[in-house]
């Protein structure tokens, strides 16, 4: 460790604090005052994110300040200056200090708060800069530990040179640590921090075209309409109002009777699409925010991705934190032949309302089979997750689905809308009842399962596709589930719980089922392996 | 470091490995389905009670309207009453957990059977939790996190304080718990 750190420290002379160490900063520091632009842009960020509860107060002061502008004035500006003052002040009372291998931050105004963090229990370091710490060359530094989403800690502005070396020797601390558990030789640890910049290998990159491709085939339309539906009456209404505005008579075009089939169609298809295109562009416009510039890199056991139009973010991964790759596949990727390959960490320990939350899995977006094929190659080497025969669960599955949910569902309902007169609901409810009995149909056929000596793949999905493959020893909890209706055919479900979410195989062989949970508990207690 | 030839998680010699279906379960105390049983009595004749007093009471006179509202929240309580009783008297005699040297399962359901297993190793942290009514009676709620989050917390409802405490005490020696949680 000695060696490593004397070239950190040579090379922090560069940095803000010239004649300490990196380790050792004794004194709590002040970040660079460029930090209050960021507390500024949180403030904002806080403000539109609860703007709904602002609004009524926005809205009737709107009105007051036409009306006596000369009372406003001051009032705004009082605001403007609690404003800054609150911001200055945030910057003023964010301290840190590193010492004796600890972080240690103070921060709050009103509230206080202090985090001490050793660097031995940090286990993700991230980095994240926004646009407007770009033109400056400083960096967000996100820490983060297994244990409790409280005992993270942000330092909110460092020069990227000195983040950088943090950022190593937290890394280089934390594998140290490991290895003495591991009883790995600490000369390997020396080697591998002390030539961290040449050995890094790009594994992949992402063009404008890939996050395009990526844009429309991971739309969320759906969710956006779900979203909008209490608005689309009005919607409908501005709409119609607008082309009577340009001369064209909407209702008369829609009135159907007197049109043929085809113009129908069209008409519902250029409707459709003019749906359809603003979304899809707004879908691609957030893809390529998150993913512009992407690279996924790999340096020793360490897999770095880094993306961002506007906020560039670095994850790093170590591969023993990974806990299962997910290869996914939506029906248009299907059709298009891309897929996206996330690498799952660890999201028990982070708050779900976080933004650091989605960023702890890294996922590549819209790569084609082959690339696929050599990350996962290259994350496990033994995997066989698209040569193994997939075991399909049992038919049953769709008997009870079908037979006993669906169906019977099906019939009530169409005898009831019958008896009340109303058989012209059948129109829409035996489209939907078919069309949902695909989709089980669909699921059926898609789940699968299969084992080898170290990995469980499991393949799922309606019109797309996912396979999933982990480590069986990364195993935190394995549940085995039976209905009576399952009992009496002796089938069983089975849910194996992982760091990074819960995997189901519904209806397979009870004996199978018993079987597998009996290795994976086997593998697990035998192995001693740590999951993270 | 240990390596596999220390491991031991037998339940019968004979097996080459041990299985699930071999677990020997164990009953929960007798206290807590008898707990349960009178907790679901007396929460649903306290409810009957108070919907009945508002129903007799003349210092608020109520509508018609109220008055069948009323009527039939009270069938209603006695009916959910009824079955809930019923159902945790069924569900209580079905709740059963086992303890090997390296996990721990619980077994529960009715309908829909549910067999839960733990490994030690991967155990984070250990708690135990008593309400109230469990610290009049004795008894204690074994709740052990792992990382698979808090949708999978592993809990042992009623088990005696000692016993809890004495899982909890074997959970916290089990050497792969201080190596790696």
């Amino acid at each position: 460790m000695d060696k490593s750190t004397e070239t950190l420290n040579n090379n922090s002379d560069a940095t803000t604090q010239p004649n300490k160490t990196i380790k050792n900063t004794k004194d709590w520091q002040r970040i660079s005052p460029i930090a209050i632009i960021y507390f500024l842009a949180k403030f904002v960020a806080g403000f539109l994110s609860n703007i709904l509860v602002f609004l009524p107060a926005l809205y009737i002061g709107y009105d007051n300040f036409i009306a006596h502008p000369h009372l406003w004035l001051p009032i705004g500006l009082g605001v403007l200056a609690v404003i800054i003052t609150s911001t200055f002040l945030s910057f003023y009372f964010f301290q840190y200090r590193l010492y004796q291998d600890h972080i240690e931050i103070r921060s709050g105004v009103i509230s206080k708060k202090y985090v001490n963090l050793p660097f031995a229990k940090i286990q993700n370091v991230k980095l994240e800069q926004p646009i407007y710490y770009r033109p400056f060359g400083f960096t967000c530094l996100q820490l983060d530990t297994a244990g409790s989403a409280k005992q993270e800690a942000k330092v909110v502005a460092l020069k990227i040179d000195f983040a950088e070396q943090l950022k190593k020797e937290i890394l280089a601390q934390h594998q140290v640590a490991h290895s003495t558990i591991a009883g790995e030789s600490t000369n390997t640890v020396k080697d591998s921090t002390s030539n961290n910049k040449n050995n890094e290998v790009i594994l992949n990159t992402r063009g404008i075209t890939d996050l395009v491709i990526h844009g429309i085939t991971n739309n969320r339309i759906w969710i956006f309409m779900g979203g909008l539906a209490p608005f689309l009456d009005d919607f409908g209404r501005y709409i119609v109002e607008f082309f009577n505005g340009l001369g064209i008579d909407l209702e008369k075009f829609l009135t159907f009777s007197d049109k043929p089939m085809w113009q129908i169609g069209l008409y519902a298809l250029t409707l459709t699409f003019i749906i359809l295109l603003p979304f899809t562009l707004f879908s691609i416009a957030g893809s390529i925010i998150t993913f512009y510039n992407f690279t996924l890199s790999k340096v020793d056991d360490r897999y770095i991705r880094r993306s961002g139009l506007l906020t560039k973010y670095e994850v790093i991964m170590r591969l023993s934190r990974l806990q299962m790759v997910v290869r996914q596949q939506d029906w248009l990727d299907v059709i298009l032949k891309r897929i996206n390959l996330k690498f799952e960490q660890s999201n028990s320990a982070l708050n779900q309302y976080q933004a650091s939350a989605q960023n702890s899995r890294i996922i590549v977006p819209s790569i084609n089979p082959n690339e696929c094929l050599t990350l996962i190659n290259d994350v496990y080497p033994n995997n066989k997750m698209m040569s193994i025969d997939y075991h399909r669960i049992s038919k049953r599955f769709l008997l009870r689905n079908i037979g006993y949910i669906l169906s019977p569902m099906f019939i009530l309902l169409s005898v009831l809308f019958i008896t009340l007169d109303k058989a012209n609901f059948l129109m829409v409810l035996t489209p939907s009842y078919l069309f949902m009995s695909v989709l089980v149909f669909m699921r059926w056929l898609r789940w699968g399962y299969a084992k080898d000596d170290d990995l469980i793949y499991i393949r799922k999905g309606y019109f797309g596709v996912d396979y999933t493959c982990f480590p069986i020893f990364k195993t935190q909890q394995v549940q085995c589930k039976q209905s009576w209706f399952q009992e009496r055919h002796q089938l069983s479900s089975i849910r194996i719980v992982l760091a990074a979410g819960a995997q189901d195989i519904p209806f397979i062989k009870q004996k199978l089922a018993y079987q597998l949970l009996d290795d994976v508990l086997y593998q697990v207690e035998s192995s001693q392996k740590s999951w993270m | 470091m240990q390596g596999t030839a220390n491991f031991s998680n037998s339940v019968l010699p004979s097996e080459d490995l041990p299985h699930l279906t071999k677990l020997s379960f164990e009953h929960l105390s007798p206290l807590y389905a008898k707990s349960n049983r009178y907790i679901s009595l007396f929460s649903t004749l306290f409810i009957i009670s108070v919907l009945f007093i508002a129903l007799l009471q003349r210092f608020i006179p109520l509508s018609t309207t109220a008055n069948n509202v009323v009527s039939f929240f009270i069938g209603a309580t006695a009916l959910v009453g009824f079955i809930s009783t019923f159902y945790t008297i069924v569900a209580d005699k079905q709740k059963f957990y086992a303890l090997r040297e390296q996990d721990l399962s619980y077994k529960s359901g009715v309908v829909f059977r549910k067999t839960v297993s733990q490994p030690m190793l991967r155990i984070q942290h250990v708690e135990l939790k008593r309400g109230p009514i469990d610290r009049k009676i004795g008894l204690a709620t074994l709740q052990v996190f792992s990382a698979g989050g808090a949708m999978h917390t592993f809990e042992i409802p009623g088990l005696p304080l000692e016993k809890a405490e004495s899982i909890r005490q074997f959970i916290l020696d089990h050497k792969d718990v201080n190596h790696h949680g």
